[in-house]
């Protein structure tokens, strides 16, 4: 306790530098913007920023890529609610209500309780991550590379069973992943795979031009061809402090958003989107008034909003922890702190601490400006709402290749960026979810290594994954997973509104 | 969702077997002493098994949606092409022409030929947002754009 007390002080000194405030304040303020333009979210956005860090301090560079992650988070409610199109995924379930409430003049208490909510449910987060983290930290520990090899597997089936569509889909395209990881150099062997003699190639197949192809060219392409339009609420916002009835509405709403967020973004796979479906299934379900639902109940607001931003502090728990990201997002983060030169895992606590409690007091810090950032800059937001897309498609373009041409100052990682991009935009078309590719993309060469490391342990026999019980347990939930499906027939919470 | 269906399932059937039969080359090694091919092999075979699934079930379900999407957007569909050459032009050029001219081009050919805006206005907006990025990327964020046919100003 005492120690904890000690590091959240220490983690202050980090995050309270000038410099760390600053880069803070940046990566929330550009994580809004993001969150509130539709067809860019913060997997993109981290990935494209990402270049521009390489200079900076890790501290500082971590400190700004997660303030644009949970930034998003606040970010993507406000369109939502002004214009019924959700800014990111997490946020769509917010339409549902939160559009209601503004047609009925109501945005303002909308938008309000959206950002209380968020405040409140990301501060929980941060101080359950403060608690939860050591400790995972210190069971890990004990992990050797069967348990990793289990987690992992729990990671790609969790996710690959709450992503949109059809679980084959997902299945295979975790497989396709894979198999990316393997292209370029084999460190057990000393042998080049997959690389077809393209120069390219050799170094492997880099998560950020994938990311950025697979979340940020497709989705410009498929709104290319779909063309949103938007009709902002010509309503004025007024009254965003909710007032003591919404207050008396909300407040258990936000309470078990949070608490269901936490988790759920505690869990690989789980992550924010999940959390705000999850949510407003509940509130509908405990509320005495369940008809008033879709057409503008401010639980519907609250909960929903409190358990994405929830979610969002939870995820970072996997990663800083254990290594292993939770959802596409921290799979870039993991990728960025590689690039920095540290190894997420179980003894980043002790190798860097600056890094591990600056960044999570930062959190604190952050969800304070987001909340002054928000509310009165509304307005702002409202206007770069109306920036035309003929304009916003080509300035994303633009950062794409800038973006993945900065990785390593080469064009090759900018066409195969542009030929992911094909990829997902045929894949969005086809049906097949990107996510699940990214994640195992990121995992592949840890899952590898540690499948390899645990046959050579056992002297090739598998039965190593289910003597060991912390295994065994993880095997056990993934095979329940896959099971689930099949014998229930089951509707996913995902699959509601298109993504 | 019938015919489109059934061609990405072939796809990645056959992408899957590629990959399955290169590790297979690499070496799947022993048991307790697993090759490089070792892991991408059965993930090959596994996706494989799964988009048989895919095919099979693609024969059973009606065959319906897809047709529909494809009158609905061949003028759409032009833009995204044109939009995905003027990428890898940009791409490809890019360390030739260096940032500004190529970024420059980009957007004339974007807003002018395949938003059809005015060209002066046209015009106005590519030269301001090339400056800025430029001022933003190169100048306050330091990243090392290429320069380019440029490169003899020393800016």
């Amino acid at each position: 306790m005492v120690d904890i007390l000690n590091n959240v002080v220490y983690g202050f000194g980090v995050a309270l530098q000038p410099i760390n405030l600053m880069y803070c304040f940046f990566g929330v303020l550009v994580g809004t913007l993001v969150g509130v333009l539709p067809g860019l979210g913060p997997a993109a956005a981290i990935a494209l920023l990402l270049p521009t860090t390489f200079k900076l301090a890790p501290v500082s560079a971590t400190i700004m890529l997660a303030g644009i992650y949970y930034g998003a988070m606040y970010g993507g409610s406000t369109t939502s609610i002004l214009v019924n199109i959700p800014g990111e995924a997490a946020s769509v379930v917010t339409c549902l209500d939160g559009y209601q409430m503004a047609r009925k003049g109501r945005a303002g208490p909308a938008l309000g309780m959206s950002a209380f909510g968020s405040f409140i449910a990301g501060t929980f987060a941060v101080i359950a991550l403060t608690f939860v983290g050591p400790f995972l930290s210190n069971l890990a520990l004990a992990f050797g590379p069967p348990e990793y090899f289990s987690l992992m597997i729990v990671g790609i089936t969790v996710l690959t069973y709450l992503s949109s569509g059809s679980m084959i889909k997902s299945l295979m395209m975790a497989g396709v992943g894979l198999i990316l990881s393997g292209v370029g150099m084999d460190t057990i062997a000393g042998k080049y795979r997959f690389t077809f003699n393209v120069q390219a190639l050799l170094d492997g197949v880099g998560v950020v031009p994938v990311a950025m192809g697979l979340f940020g060219i497709s989705e410009v392409l498929m709104n290319l061809e779909t063309e949103i339009k938007r009709d902002i609420l010509k309503t004025r916002v007024k009254n965003l402090f909710p007032s003591v009835k919404d207050w008396a509405l909300s407040a258990w709403s936000i309470v078990r958003g949070s608490i269901l967020g936490f988790f759920l973004g505690i869990i690989p796979g789980g992550g924010a989107v999940v959390a705000s479906f999850a949510s407003y299934a509940i509130e509908k379900k405990m509320s005495k008034h369940p008809e008033e639902f879709g057409k503008g109940a401010i639980q519907g607001v609250a909960g929903p909003e409190a358990a994405n931003n929830s979610a969002a502090g939870g995820s970072f728990i996997p990663l800083l922890t254990l290594g292993i990201p939770a959802n596409p997002v921290m799979a870039i983060l993991l990728g960025a702190l590689m690039i920095h030169g540290l190894q997420p895992g179980p003894l980043l606590m002790t190798n860097a601490p600056d890094l591990f409690w600056g960044t999570i007091v930062s959190m604190y810090i952050g969800n304070g400006m987001l909340l002054v950032l928000n509310l009165p800059l509304i307005p702002m937001w409202v206007k770069v709402l109306k920036v035309p897309y003929w304009l916003l498609y080509p300035l994303i373009l633009l950062f794409c290749l800038i973006g993945s041409y900065s990785l390593d100052n080469s064009a090759a990682d900018v066409v195969m960026m542009l030929a992911f991009g094909i990829l997902g935009f045929l894949m969005k078309k086809f049906g097949y979810d990107g996510a699940p590719l990214i994640l195992a993309l990121v995992l592949g060469q840890k899952l590898e290594t540690s499948l390899r490391r645990s046959l050579i342990m056992s002297h090739g026999d598998f039965s190593i994954f289910v003597s060991r019980p912390i295994s065994l347990a993880f095997l056990i939930i993934a095979v329940l997973l896959l099971i689930i499906p099949i014998v229930t027939q089951r509707k996913k919470l995902s699959a509601l509104p298109d993504e | 969702m019938g015919r489109t269906e059934t061609i990405g399932g072939f796809f990645w059937l056959f992408f899957s077997l590629f990959i399955s039969y290169e590790s297979y080359r690499l070496g799947l090694g022993k048991v307790n002493q697993p090759g490089p091919g070792f892991l991408f092999f059965w993930t090959g075979i596994v996706i494989a098994i799964l988009s048989v699934v895919v095919i099979v079930r693609s024969f059973s379900a009606k065959a319906s949606e897809g047709e529909k999407e494809a009158t609905a957007g061949k003028r759409r569909l032009t833009k995204i092409v044109s939009v995905l050459i003027a990428l890898f032009l940009y791409a490809l050029l890019m360390e030739w022409l260096g940032f500004i001219v190529v970024t420059l081009l980009f957007f004339l050919f974007i807003l002018g030929v395949v938003e059809k805006k005015k060209w002066l206005f046209t015009a106005a907006v590519s030269v301001l947002i090339t400056l800025l990025t430029y001022l933003v990327f190169e100048v306050a964020l330091q990243s090392q754009l290429p320069k380019g046919l440029l490169g003899f100003l020393r800016f």
